[in-house]
């Protein structure tokens, strides 16, 4: 059966269509799907070569998603083990134990994709030591942005020893670009890793997850929607100035309009962006960022139609959602099935 | 690579007393041709991709774009001289901060850029074969990835083959193209560690600038502080040239494998029209 999104508004139906369907129950074409986004995500990120190398088969599991993201993961922390570390041992150990608290609780509520955390009810209270002075262990993300308006958000709780005046806010689903802004062209979260601790890779398990049938069933999609459609609204005059791409006589350099997507010819995606009022977006953001919510949509579209093949827990969170658009599919997929 | 440079590469001419140095690029935007001539659009193969080489693209780095270490270690592979591609981006981060179409020359400020590549158009012509955009050349200034000077950009590779050398009727503006900006950079990398005394990674740097700097010149200011600006560059991009398991300490030639088969390695074949 044919899975409408237009219930969360025509936009998201949109942007689920920037991706082909697939069918979850087919081994083959969930397979090829997972794989391409994983290439697409992992040239993106860089770690392109350890994915080509990575073993596709995981023994211990039969679902292709979830083994695609074994992989991926496994390749993306050979990655950063070869790179240089970007944090302190004791940043690195206080970041992975926040993410850790927040991605749980984030997902335990269907808010994985924007995890945001009294950061004074965290142990470390998201603060390190370094050099004798307490510091914070993330950017306070409260100016306007590509991901939400100004927001300082209810005031801790407790006082912070490392000077939190806000909750602590990261945009998982947009792993390594966690904040609404700082959108340069290496996301901030790519230098969270250190000798021996790699809290990049706790991000990029929460895009993983998100990719993963039961994990996006369980998120708000409503979350999501809300997102992406504050993005949309601050990129699309940008990306409305730029020439569109036609075959045939580009010119080296140029950033281009190539389908909803920014395209450079001969020239780095890493090096060219738009600025606007919120800031500046590296090409290579922009692009990553519009297809995670794109990935999101699609999985959700082929989730919600291979619902009465899922898990029985998954399928009952679905129809109890707070999401009433899910309620609805899940019951109309449940009928027809 | 700017002013006073290429000249080991363009055979046999020096130019005397042009002692500039890098400042960086002006521009993305690609050049447009001089009024009253048109200048055929090249469009080679596009940036190599990650599964296009075989060497490491994540140890040693820094903040290189992601998207251009495959064009870096593709000029590595193909000259097959190890070490190649992390100090090339190195440098490309001072002549182009990255930017494939990085002019110097556009900019109605930028006339000591156009003198000097009308210098060496002027100085070289008689001992060089002859470059249908000559002309054009002289008034282009330097650019690309690497900051070339755009006569001794199309020259590239007449030391080995003469009349033969791959760019002689292309445009200036082919350097714009960064498989052919690879091609000029590896060539030029060759010469200097074949043709100089190169002490060490700096040294290359300073003969990019300057190859006079690396004989008469060397301990001069310059000489020095075009060594202390590389270092700066090599530590802001976040490259350590000391970690030898991806530069070597000295990098080593002996398996060049000519310039006919880095330009087929590289930029491939141009259109006929230009060859």
């Amino acid at each position: 059966m044919t899975v409408d999104l237009r219930c969360y508004g025509d936009d998201i139906q949109a942007a689920a269509a920037m991706l082909p369907d697939f069918e979850l129950r087919s081994p083959a074409e969930t397979a090829s799907w997972y794989l391409r986004e994983w290439q697409i995500l992992a040239e993106a990120l860089g770690f392109a070569q350890q994915l080509a190398a990575a073993p596709r088969a995981v023994p211990t599991t039969a679902d292709p998603a979830t083994a695609m993201s074994l992989a991926g993961l496994a390749a993306f922390e050979r990655a950063l083990r070869a790179g240089r570390p970007g944090v302190s041992e004791s940043q690195a150990r206080v970041q992975s134990a926040a993410i850790e608290a927040m991605a749980a609780g984030g997902a335990a509520r269907g808010e994985l994709w924007r995890v945001t955390i009294d950061p004074t009810t965290l142990p470390t209270g998201a603060c390190f030591a370094e050099g004798g002075r307490s510091l914070r262990a993330f950017y306070p993300d409260t100016a306007p942005g590509y991901f939400r308006d100004g927001w300082s958000g209810p005031p801790p709780r407790a006082e912070s020893a490392c000077g939190w005046e806000t909750p602590l806010v990261l945009h998982l689903g947009t792993f390594p670009w966690v904040y609404s802004s700082r959108l340069g062209d290496v996301g901030p979260g790519m230098r969270w890793t250190s000798t021996a601790t790699q809290p990049a890779l706790e991000g990029l398990q929460a895009v993983a997850s998100l990719m993963e049938p039961a994990t996006n069933l369980r998120q708000d999609a409503r979350q999501v929607a809300a997102i992406y459609r504050h993005f949309i609204a601050h990129t699309a005059p940008l990306v409305a100035a730029l020439p569109g791409f036609e075959a045939g006589r580009p010119v080296a350099g140029r950033l281009y309009r190539r389908g909803r997507y920014l395209y450079v010819h001969q020239g780095s995606l890493h090096v060219a962006g738009l600025d606007g009022p919120r800031g500046h977006l590296a090409a290579t953001a922009y692009n990553y960022i519009l297809r995670r919510f794109a990935v999101f949509f699609a999985v959700r579209r082929a989730a919600v139609r291979a619902l009465p093949g899922l898990a029985g827990d998954v399928q009952r969170a679905a129809r109890s959602s707070a999401d009433p658009c899910l309620r609805q599919q899940a019951e109309e997929v449940t009928r027809a099935s | 690579m700017r002013r006073g440079i290429w000249i080991a590469l363009g055979a046999t001419a020096g130019v005397g007393g042009m002692l500039v140095f890098s400042k960086r690029a002006s521009a993305a935007s690609t050049v447009s041709p001089p009024s009253g001539t048109s200048l055929p659009t090249i469009d080679l193969a596009p940036l190599p991709r990650a599964g296009d080489v075989k060497g490491d693209l994540s140890t040693n780095w820094g903040n290189t774009p992601v998207d251009l270490r495959p064009l870096f270690m593709l000029i590595e592979e193909t000259s097959r001289i190890k070490g190649a591609g992390r100090l090339l981006s190195a440098f490309a981060s001072r002549e182009s901060s990255y930017v494939t179409t990085a002019q110097n020359g556009n900019a109605a400020a930028e006339q000591d850029e156009r003198d000097d590549s009308r210098t060496a158009y002027t100085n070289n012509k008689g001992r060089n074969p002859p470059l249908r955009y000559g002309e054009e050349a002289a008034a282009f200034g330097s650019g690309g990835l690497f900051g070339q000077l755009a006569p001794y950009f199309l020259w590239t590779g007449v030391p080995e083959l003469g009349k033969n050398a791959p760019l002689l009727d292309a445009p200036p503006s082919l350097m714009f193209q960064p498989r052919a900006a690879g091609f000029a950079a590896a060539v030029y990398l060759q010469r200097l560690l074949t043709q100089y005394r190169v002490d060490d990674h700096a040294d290359l740097k300073v003969g990019w600038a300057n190859p006079g700097l690396l004989g008469k010149g060397r301990g001069s200011a310059k000489y020095q502080e075009v060594r202390a600006r590389f270092l700066e560059d090599a530590k802001k991009v976040g490259i350590d040239l000391a970690d030898t398991a991806t530069i070597p300490t000295k990098l080593d030639t002996s398996a060049w494998p000519g310039v006919a088969a880095v330009f087929a390695g590289l930029v491939g074949e141009l259109p006929r029209e230009l060859v």
